[in-house]
């Protein structure tokens, strides 16, 4: 059975790491969110999804073998360098995981101050 | 119950996203935006670091978005937290031990020293206005940590804070005055590798670093003292 | 010519600037919004005549489009922005009174933001940079939603941050997608080249990012944060983030759908589907309901189905007849919500059986509020009427069965709506007396902008002529891709 060889599922795994990776980083985040009841471990879940998401987009740049995007001295090779593009999204979207963080944790003091507790089973004051 | 549709779901969004990245392979050359950017970009914009000429130049609304959003964080934050009563100051606090003491207070010009230095070369070296304003935040935050009761001023933050925005739409306004453009690089792009080059960058940049800086500073000097 | 940059870039400077208006005097922080709108409602109106038939172009950097972020100021990115303008006006004129308590100046930089946000939305030409902006609305609304700090407010703030942050995200993977398989980010580059790919692949990007913007624009089940979040939160951030934040939204996933990635049969039942499930569940919800702003958040849900509904005819008379119900909802709504606004203040309560006999002793807000409501039911001489009137005749233009039978349903939801909203008219004039209230109007500035909504209704709905031509402009712009991607990339 060629097709899962050692080298074969090394190879097919080295090039889809990362995308397995930030996937399942995506798939943790989004468990955590929907089944955990305490406030602060869904905040961490949404970061835990963040993370992820950025991660994606940074791997979708890629080249394989290839250097940073930056000419530190004149004349370098530049087909080996990787696609600026996805590095300046993911450096919009890391600052705005973490303004959407602070704002929640702050919102979680708030809730802690009313209710008394961040069970989110409990804090179900809107009736329909 | 609740875990077992939530593992559905999450199952039939990994399919589902599964079959589109078949069609996007790992480690495939460049597309025409990339390569226009990586082959052009000292020229257009005499930064050697490509992601930053990107960033604020080819790409500066967005920058100017992301900066925005940071500023609404921090008021929501303060709006948020405003009708929360102050932290007692005779909460019992054990005071920082001699060496986190002693440490911090001698890292803290190093530190700062090392972020101003990072969004200043931010066209030159991996680095920025955002990553350098992060590092001075960390530098303010060891402070908060080892000598507890000092804070930073609150009149010179939010000037300074409103002051970095206001610097930043401003260049991009003098860009559509003199060119027609917002945003255009109207100043001289020099020599590239030097310090003095890139137009505009190094100046919004700066203006960013510090705004960042003090607005991370800010947000977490909010939330310990409301907590 | 102005250059429609300054819709964006002059209120987002004022915005930063206010803090330092704030140190020099604290009673000029209250007008700051309102120079800003003027301003804004100024250039738009003076671009209206100049984009009717080709839109205006920007780029910003000085670069070709391909490599740039752009703007493109078309009939209806130019309409939007005025509305955005003008209720942004109103509305702030009515906060210089009503917001007294909290700190007030981070309540106008917040606004403020909004609206700017907004704006930036619908000008954009670039699907990065509208995620961008699309994340300014729905931060601000999130601090905004929770600006009161009581415990309903924050509450329903936490459960609209998780939603919206979890659409978010799978808006960003789906713009990750779309740059892998694309390799660019501009709207009108990716259209171009859409045919490209097969339709399997594309369907989960399209998926993905319909549900990360269907969570602001209130789609049918990710709405769930929407009556909790617009009954919270001060009634002048509730009218808009009602009239406003869901439309722009709506009008993001109109212009992915539209523009990017074409309009296809399937795209449209889809879309029709929702609609209609939308339209229904939010009108027998606000049926129900006794709370009179649940009634109104609830009502929203319903409008949003009916304006999907008409955007999935997908004929020039239907997308018109969804933009204009897109007008005539933020206006009305507006309208319904400041008059609600001193009402629950006068009265202390939410609960429509406390405003019995509110007829006399606040009559001028009673008849705003009986107006706003025979708008949105779709009553003659208002705008609500012109509006679905264009919407349905559109829709029995297809000859289609299918069609027809979803009027029938549309009509019943018209009928539902009259029913609620005649009960609380009842209420306010017919039933009994309040005896614990003296007989005291709304404040002056409160009732300016009240006057004002009241005097557009009737006047556009007595003479739709008025804004017919910048809708079918809008109309041809979303139906007609090719034109749109021929003015921005040539």
């Amino acid at each position: 059975m060629d097709l899962l060889s050692n080298s074969n599922v090394a190879n097919f795994l080295s090039n889809y790491i990362y995308y397995i990776g930030a996937f399942g980083l995506v798939s943790i985040g989004l468990c955590i969110i929907l089944i955990k009841r305490n406030l602060i471990k869904v905040i961490i879940g949404l970061s835990i999804l963040d993370t992820g998401v950025n991660l994606f987009l940074i791997s979708v740049g890629y080249i394989s073998k290839g250097t940073a995007p930056i000419f530190s001295k004149p004349g370098l090779d530049s087909a080996r360098m990787v696609d600026p593009v996805p590095q300046a999204l993911v450096l919009t979207a890391i600052v705005i995981g973490v303004a959407v963080l602070a704002l929640a944790l702050s919102l979680a003091i708030r809730l802690y101050h009313h209710y008394g507790t961040l069970n989110l089973r409990k804090i179900k004051e809107q009736r329909w | 119950m609740r875990s077992i549709v939530s593992i559905i779901l999450i199952a039939i969004i990994a399919l589902g996203i599964t079959l589109a990245l078949i069609v996007i392979p790992f480690g495939e050359p460049k597309t025409e935006v990339g390569k226009y950017y990586i082959d052009k970009g000292i020229e257009d914009t005499g930064a050697v670091n490509i992601v930053t000429s990107v960033v604020l130049n080819y790409r500066g609304f967005d920058t100017l978005g992301e900066v925005t959003i940071l500023f609404i964080a921090a008021i929501g934050i303060g709006a948020v937290l405003a009708t929360q009563k102050k932290r007692k100051v005779e909460k019992k606090v054990t005071p920082a031990s001699l060496i986190l003491y002693t440490g911090c207070r001698f890292l803290f010009p190093l530190i700062l020293l090392f972020g101003i230095y990072i969004f200043i070369h931010g066209h030159l070296s991996p680095g920025g206005g955002f990553q350098g304003g992060a590092i001075i935040a960390s530098a303010f935050v060891l402070i908060y940590m080892s000598c507890q009761g000092r804070r930073l001023p609150v009149t010179l933050t939010k000037a300074i804070e409103s002051l970095g925005g206001l610097v930043f739409v401003i260049v991009g306004l003098i860009g559509l005055g003199l060119g027609g453009y917002f945003l255009l690089n109207f100043l001289p792009e020099g020599v590239p590798n030097t310090l003095f080059s890139a137009g505009i960058i190094p100046i919004i940049y700066i203006a960013i670093g510090f705004k960042v800086g003090l607005e991370l500073t800010g947000i977490i000097d909010n939330l310990i003292e409301k907590s | 010519m102005v250059n429609p940059v300054l819709l964006i870039v002059v209120p987002l400077g004022l915005a930063f600037a206010l803090p330092l208006f704030g140190l020099i005097s604290k009673k000029i922080i209250k007008f700051i919004p309102v120079v800003a709108f003027i301003f804004n409602l100024v250039i738009s109106s003076l671009l209206i005549p100049r984009v009717l038939n080709h839109p205006i172009v920007i780029s910003i950097g000085g670069f070709p489009p391909p490599f740039c972020i752009n703007l493109v100021a078309g009939p209806v990115g130019i309409l939007f922005s005025t509305l955005i303008a003008l209720a942004g006006l109103l509305v702030s004129i009515y906060a210089l009174s009503y917001i007294k308590e909290g700190p007030e100046e981070k309540y106008h930089i917040l606004y403020l933001l909004l609206l700017t946000g907004a704006t930036g939305v619908v000008l954009t030409g670039d699907i990065f940079n509208l995620f961008v902006f699309f994340e300014i609305v729905c931060i601000s609304s999130y601090s905004l939603v929770a600006y009161m700090g009581d415990k309903a407010g924050t509450e329903s703030a936490v459960k609209y941050l998780i939603q919206g942050s979890v659409g978010s995200s799978f808006l960003l993977i789906g713009i990750g997608l779309l740059y892998g398989l694309f390799g660019t980010l501009n709207m009108a580059d990716i259209a171009q080249n859409i045919t490209s790919i097969s339709p399997l692949s594309i369907f989960v990007p399209l998926m993905l990012i319909i549900t990360g913007l269907g969570v602001e624009a209130a789609i049918f089940p990710l709405n769930s944060w929407l009556p909790d979040a617009h009954s919270s939160a001060p009634s002048s951030i509730s009218a808009v983030l009602s009239g406003i934040a869901i439309e722009v939204g709506l009008y993001a996933v109109i212009r992915v759908i539209f523009t990017i990635f074409g309009g296809s049969s399937n795209i449209f039942m889809f879309l029709l589907f929702l609609g209609i499930l939308t339209l229904l569940i939010g009108e027998m919800s606000a049926f129900s309901q006794k709370n009179v702003k649940r009634m109104l958040a609830y009502s929203s849900i319903g409008q949003i189905g009916l304006i999907m509904f008409a955007f999935s005819i997908a004929t020039p008379n239907g997308v018109a007849g969804g933009l204009f119900q897109l007008v005539s909802h933020t206006l009305s709504k507006a309208l319904l919500f400041l008059a609600v606004g001193y009402m629950i203040r006068r009265t202390g309560s939410m609960d429509i059986s406390t405003f019995e006999g509110m007829g006399k002793k606040m009559p001028f807000t009673s008849l705003a509020f009986t107006i706003g409501a025979f708008s949105i039911a779709g009553l003659p001489p208002f705008i609500g009427f012109s509006s679905k009137f264009l919407i349905i005749k559109s829709a029995l233009e297809k000859q289609d069965v299918l069609f027809t039978v979803l009027v029938g349903l549309v009509l019943l939801g018209t009928v539902i709506e009259g029913a609620y909203f005649f009960r609380v008219v009842q209420v306010l004039y017919f039933k009994g007396e309040n005896v614990n209230l003296e007989r005291k109007e709304a404040p002056v500035t409160a009732l300016i902008p009240i006057f004002i909504l009241v005097a557009l209704i009737i006047g556009i709905g007595v003479y739709p002529r008025l804004i017919t031509n910048i809708l079918k402009s809008g109309a041809s712009e979303l139906l007609n891709k090719v034109e749109y991607i021929r003015s921005v990339i040539g």
